[in-house]
This record gives C-alpha cells, structure tokens and sequence, in this order.
C-alpha cells in the first residue's frame, strides 16, 4: 500500500512555515548559528536554534510548562493539518493516530532535573519538570491539544527514526480503521548534546557544514520539529519504504545504504535528499550514491539547517516533496565543486523530476530509506 | 483492532502465534525460575544499592543481581563487556528466547523502552556537573540511546532486522507486543521480535519519589491501604509468527495473541483519567480486535501500580466490563519495571496459561472500598484458563491491553519449562 502526504508543517532554524523556510532555501539562505555555554565547562559551541519569532502568536494551555521540544512538535502537527484542510473532531480523532520520532527527547528538563538532584539532593527534585522528561511528552501534548483518543506512539532511534515511523504508519495505516496518521518528528538543541556529540568527534566548532567533503570536520547541530499528515489519497506518496537496518561500525554504514538504494531505486529515480551532515554519514552515502545511482541530482539542507536528529527524516521527506511538488531544489550550501556526485549548486529547476528517494543514515547506527512520487 | 487489513487488495487476518519467549526479571532469570517465583508468590523486591536513596521516600526496588547478569553475559555468542546493563539484560533474554528457537530470524523487532541507558547519560552529567574524569564518556554516551541494547542483543546473536523502539512510558512494552501482533496479523510480516526493557536509573527512581508515586512500605496493588509503587528492572522478549508458518514448520506455539487495545485519555500527563474510560477504552478495543467478550477472559494481569490513582481508575474500568473476572497484579513481587514491564506480564500470562495458574497479587490485605474486584490474592491458585489479558498505561495518558490465548495442541502445553 502507499501513504499519501496530505498536509506538512515545519519549524526550523530558518523559521517556520512550509512556504517561508522553503522560499528561504531556495534563496540560499543559511541558520544563524547561536553560541551555547553551560555552567559545568568552559566549552562553547555553535548550534543552528529556532528563532523566536518561529513560535510567535503560538500558545496553548495544555503547554504551558512543556518544554520548547513539545512546543516545535505542536506548531508543527498543527500546521500540518491545517495545510491539510483537516479539523479533527471526536469522531475523526479517533480514527487517526499519532507517531512521534525523537531521538534526545526534552534534554533541557532533563538535565535540569537532574542537575537539582545533585546541587540540592533527591528532596528538591521537581514534580513538575519530571512528567517532561519522559520521551513521550510531546505526543501526550500534541494528542491532547488535537484531542486524539485511539493510537499514539513514540519512537525513538537517531537521524534515521523518522523513517522508521514513516514506515510505522504505513504499518498502521494498512488497518481500514484509521483514516489519518500525523508523523512529527522533533528534537532540541543543549549545551549537553554538542558537549556528547564532540566527544564522538561529530561535531565541528562553527559553521559552515560542508556535505561530501573528504575531511569530514563535522556537523552543526539544528534543532524544530516536521510534521506529514497521511493520508490514503493525495499527490504526493510514499511509493515504498524500506525499513532498513542498522551497522555496527560506520564503515560498514555505506553497505546497508547500498542495498536500500539498489531496493528502492528499481524505477527511474530522479533526485535523492541525503543525510549528509559532514560527518562519516556523508562518505558512507557518496560511496553508496557513487555505485548505486551515479547520475542522480542529490541534495541535503543539513547545511542550511542543521542536524536536527529526531526530526532530520522528516525534514527530508518534506524536501522531497517541495521539490517534486515545487519542481525546483534549492543550492546544496558550502560543498565543493570537486565532489563527484551530482548537486545543485545553485537553486536548480527539475520539470520533469517524479520520484525521489529519501536516504536516512543515523548517528547512532541506524539506516532506512523511503521513495516518494508524484503523481 | 486489525480486522480487515488488507494487502494487495486482499484482506488478511493471519494468526499470531507465540513461538518463544525469553525474560530476566527480579523474579528470576528465565522461565523456569519466573515461574517458580510466581508460584512460590515470592517477594522480590528489596533495599536500592545502586545508588544513595538517603533523601527519597522510597528505598526498595525490584533488582537484577549485576553478578548473575555479568556470569550470564559469556553465555552470549559475542560475549561484550563494555555494555550497558540494559543490553546485557537484552542479551539474557534473548538468548533464552533463541534457545527455544535457535532458527527464528524476525523481519522486524519492536521494543519498548521508557528510558534506555539513562545511568550513563547521569555517569556522564555528574562526571561534568563535579569536574570528574571523563575518561569513560565516551563509553557512556555510546551505550545511552534508547536503540542501542536492542542492537546489542541483536548483533551478539547474529540478528540484522531493522528495528522500532518505542517510548510510550510505562505502556511501551504492550505497545510494542501490541503493534507486533499487528503487524503479524496484518500480514505483512511473518515474523516479529517483541519485548520491552528498561533499567533502574537514579534520575527516573527520584522522579517518582518526587511525585510521590514511590512508595516507603510494601507494593500493595488494589489494597485499601496502598500508598504507591516500587520500581523495577528487566527485559523479556516474545517471538511472534504467523500460525500457520509456525505448526508448518513445526515450531511449538506457547500460545496465541489474539487482541490488542490502544488508546489516549488526554486527561493529565501523569494521573489516568478517574472515571476509568482510557483503561476501559483499551480493554475494550482490545476485546473488539480478538472478537470475543469480555465474558471469555479468565484472568486480568492488571497494571495495578497500587498509586491511589491508577488502581482506582483501572479497577473501575475492569468491574465495569468484567464481572468477577480474577485479577492480579505482579508488580508487588518483582516492582515496576516501566517499559519492561508489559513485556514480562505477557509472559506472566503465557505462564498463567501454559501451567494452569493464578498470578498473585502479594502484600494485599483488604479490597479498596470503591473497588468490586476478584484479587488472587498473595497466593498463586491452579485454575482453567484459556484466555488472559494483560494491561499497560503510562504517563501521557497512553493505555494498551492485549490479550492471549492458551495453545490447545496437546504437544504445545508447557512449552520450554514444562520439560
């Protein structure tokens, strides 16, 4: 069976809104990066934050203590479906569910939390910031504010977990009791994160991301929230997705990125939106774009955006869809002319493109793929 | 809930057979010694050392010795010693689940978790927050994501399928059977790898004590006198396969999974909704997709965390739809064991229903007045059961039933333990 995408919504470092970020990346435009500092260390870095004016006029009482993560997730969700023309009601609420991919889950909360435990001791931890620890905070908000009553799931996994839930509502969505299936992914930006992702030598000190590059510098972290509201009809499908699977060393990364590209790319495959991060991902996916599909336009928005992990697929799978929908892909930022795949390097007009594949390799080991169409 | 999927056009309602299951508990490692402690209606919970509990109201969690799970990791094809405890778990549980099916490879595996290697992320913050070395952070932060000891189990024996780990609190274990058994029935998967696991972790046992769900006495689920829950820690895993695949191939079906509930009350994220109708939901939705009545259920393995708040919503729920039905929860024996814990009860009831018993619900001296329960109380009881469901609910409001059903074939009665 296929998905249809019936309505996406998104906040981003470069704002949000699915016209206003796009038009932005078609624009060439860039995150402004943002200084993180925390207490414990004199270490600094450079992350790719959601502006506040991203968020602006967005308020709900159900999260009022909830942390900016669950914010994201419900701007998002809710942009989603009203791209979708669709208002749920008690009836139709019960007939869509609701999948969440995360990967560090609230780790503002959670560090706070736990810092109290060790300034002030267990007796002055919060009973409040708790609940918001818990990975799956932000459905239980968005389930609440959309009044949501039947399935809600949280996945968690790394930059390749969207894909993961992707292909869980089309799971979910083979039941002829559901009639919608929202997927949002989300994540948020902590000194802590930076501090873990240098340890693996993932990160770099300051923009920019240079995807494909040979001396794999390292990423900028991002942080926002995609949401795709399914649906069974609609222009744009998920034609397959492929679950995939995981690695256990980043060499052997590129082998399982192989077979989901040569799985998945059996029709004419016109454009592929890469995970490309500046990190190992990259070489991994070059050496499988390389073998398996030589010729196609690849394009990654990590650079403009930043890595955003949980929400990373779902950015992607938004791209692809402006792109086939839009039938233009914004310039590939800061790559090097001498990298031997096919990018755009300024904003590149594909009038004919109808399929492209989504290519999801993780961090934490994990890989999976989807192909979309339009119809 | 699958009642008329349909692939290709065709509409699939296969059968859901439990092939091989495999548990570390506080009640025990595998089994065998699950069973016994069951039986034996054994206390399993005991003093916290893992970590000071000097400032919680709660000192006793429901443990696994780290010497027995450390002796176990080498019985591992790949045996690794830098995990995290929650892989070795994983490990042990699935070895015992291959034991039984050394040929069984999962298209997909599906597991619940609430909190996936949190000591490390806490070894790494403290080791920052009091300038300590962090010579083994990078370990730490290696063995923290959610995924990762589901990979590790995965890899120690040679198994490559993709993976869905859900977070869904405290109901992540049944939802992960749950979405397993879906996926089976569906019939676009054979074979699917479920379970759950999880932990103990500081930062999560204090979160409760901070919410005063903990408790300082004794676990008493449903008991007028309860005052809240003790944690626990484990994993378990279920094997799941198409029916016919399984008898075709002449694997032993331990029992079959017949329905699944799901469903989201939005009251409060940490308190269910009082009157019970998330509880109800689920049991219900859980009836509907197994196509039988509530009168076909022989035992309830409750969540029963015995809080004031979910033992009276979800004992509302169960007397509203069940008359008489006997009803235990496990927790008091073993403690909560969050996103472990709806995968262990499913195998407390494919027990109950392998060996012909009752559960007990320990530590239980007198009804809550506003409850019209049958509580198995502090003794396991032989008794005739064919049909058991087993209930989940978590913070968020999220609520998960599935039931199970006792393998009729003569040749399948007592599976692995009953040698």
């Amino acid at each position: 069976m296929s998905l249809a995408i019936a309505g996406m919504g998104w906040v981003t470092p470069l704002g949000s809104g699915i016209d206003s970020v796009w038009k932005r990346l078609l624009q060439g435009h860039e995150a402004s990066a943002t200084t993180v500092s925390e207490s414990v260390s004199d270490r600094r870095y450079t992350t790719f934050r959601v502006p506040e004016s991203a968020l602006t006029g967005f308020a709900h009482s159900r999260l009022r203590r909830a942390s900016v993560i669950s914010r994201f997730a419900a701007a998002a969700g809710l942009e989603a479906l009203h791209n979708a023309g669709v208002k749920l009601d008690s009836q139709s609420a019960e007939r869509t569910a609701l999948i969440f991919a995360i990967s560090n889950g609230g780790v503002i909360y959670t560090k706070r939390f736990y810092r109290d435990i060790l300034e002030a001791g267990a007796q002055s931890a919060s009973p409040l910031l708790f609940p918001e620890t818990v990975f799956n905070a932000s459905a239980s908000h968005l389930a609440a504010i959309l009044g949501i009553t039947g399935a809600s799931y949280t996945l968690v996994g790394d930059g390749a977990v969207g894909i993961a839930a992707i292909r869980m509502a089309e799971d979910m969505m083979a039941n002829e009791r559901l009639d919608y299936c929202v997927v949002v992914g989300t994540e948020e930006v902590d000194w802590l994160l930076c501090d873990a992702y240098r340890l693996w030598r993932l990160l770099r000190p300051a923009p920019p991301i240079e995807p494909f590059s040979n001396q794999r510098s390292g990423m900028i972290l991002g942080e926002g929230a995609g949401a795709i509201l399914f649906a069974r009809e609609g222009a744009i499908t998920v034609e397959r997705t492929h679950a995939g699977g995981f690695f256990t060393k980043r060499a052997q990364a590129a082998k399982i990125l192989k077979t989901i590209l040569r799985d998945l790319g059996h029709s004419e495959i016109d454009l592929v939106i890469s995970s490309a991060n500046g990190t190992f991902v990259d070489q991994a996916e070059h050496a499988a774009l390389e073998e398996i599909l030589p010729d196609v336009l690849v394009y990654t928005g990590k650079p403009a955006l930043g890595e955003s992990v949980g929400a990373a697929a779902l950015w992607q799978v938004i791209l692809a869809a402006q792109a086939l929908q839009q039938r233009e892909l914004p310039p590939v930022l800061h790559a090097d002319s001498a990298v031997s795949l096919r990018l755009p390097h300024a904003r590149t007009e594909i009038p004919q493109a109808r399929q492209a594949i989504v290519l999801g390799c993780g961090l934490n080991q994990q890989a999976a793929g989807l192909r979309l169409a339009i119809r | 809930m699958a009642q008329s999927n349909r692939v290709n056009g065709k509409k699939v309602t296969a059968r859901v057979a439990v092939v091989a299951a495999g548990v570390v508990s506080p009640l025990g490692f595998g089994l065998t010694e699950t069973l016994d402690s069951l039986r034996n209606s054994r206390d399993c919970v005991s003093p916290v050392r893992r970590f000071s509990v000097e400032q919680c109201r709660c000192k006793t969690a429901g443990q696994i010795s780290d010497e027995r799970l450390l002796a176990a990791r080498n019985d591992a094809p790949r045996p690794r010693r830098r995990l995290h405890r929650a892989s070795h778990m994983m490990i042990q549980a699935l070895n015992e689940l291959l034991t039984q099916q050394p040929q069984f490879k999962p298209e997909l595996t599906v597991i619940g978790t609430t909190s996936g290697g949190m000591s490390y992320g806490e070894d790494y913050y403290r080791s920052l927050h009091q300038a300590g070395k962090l010579r083994h952070a990078p370990t730490w932060i290696a063995n923290y994501p959610a995924q990762k000891p589901v990979i590790d189990a995965q890899e120690a024996f040679g198994i490559s399928s993709p993976g869905q780990v859900i977070a869904n609190a405290c109901a992540s274990g049944t939802n992960a059977i749950g979405h397993a058994f879906e996926c089976v029935r569906s019939g676009r998967y054979k074979r699917v790898l479920a379970g759950g696991y999880d932990a103990l972790s500081e930062m999560v046992f204090v979160g409760f004590d901070s919410l005063q769900a903990s408790t300082p006495d004794k676990c008493r689920p449903f008991d007028r006198n309860r005052t809240g829950m003790v944690l626990g820690e484990g994993a378990a895993l279920l094997a799941l396969e198409n029916l016919d695949l399984a008898q075709q191939r002449g694997a032993p079906v331990l029992a079959e999974i017949i329905g699944y509930g799901i469903s989201t009350d939005n009251y409060h994220i940490t308190q269910p909704d009082p009157s019970g109708i998330g509880a109800q939901q689920a049991m219900e939705r859980a009836l509907h997709s197994a196509e039988i009545s509530a009168r076909d259920v022989d035992y309830i393995n409750a969540h029963g965390t015995a809080t004031v708040f979910n033992d009276t919503a979800e004992g509302k729920a169960i007397s509203s739809l069940f008359n008489g039905v006997p009803v235990s929860s496990t927790k008091g024996m073993m403690g909560h064991s969050l996103g472990a814990a709806g995968a262990i009860e499913a195998i407390v009831c494919l027990l109950a229903l392998q060996h012909q018993l009752l559960p007990p619900n320990i530590n239980f001296a007198i009804l809550d007045d506003n409850l019209d329960l049958n509580i198995v109380a502090n003794e396991a009881r032989p008794a005739v059961l064919h049909t058991a469901l087993s209930n989940s609910f978590g913070f968020g409001g999220t609520n998960a039933s599935i039931l199970m059903r006792r393998s009729h074939r003569r040749q399948d009665y007592g599976g692995p333990v009953e040698a």
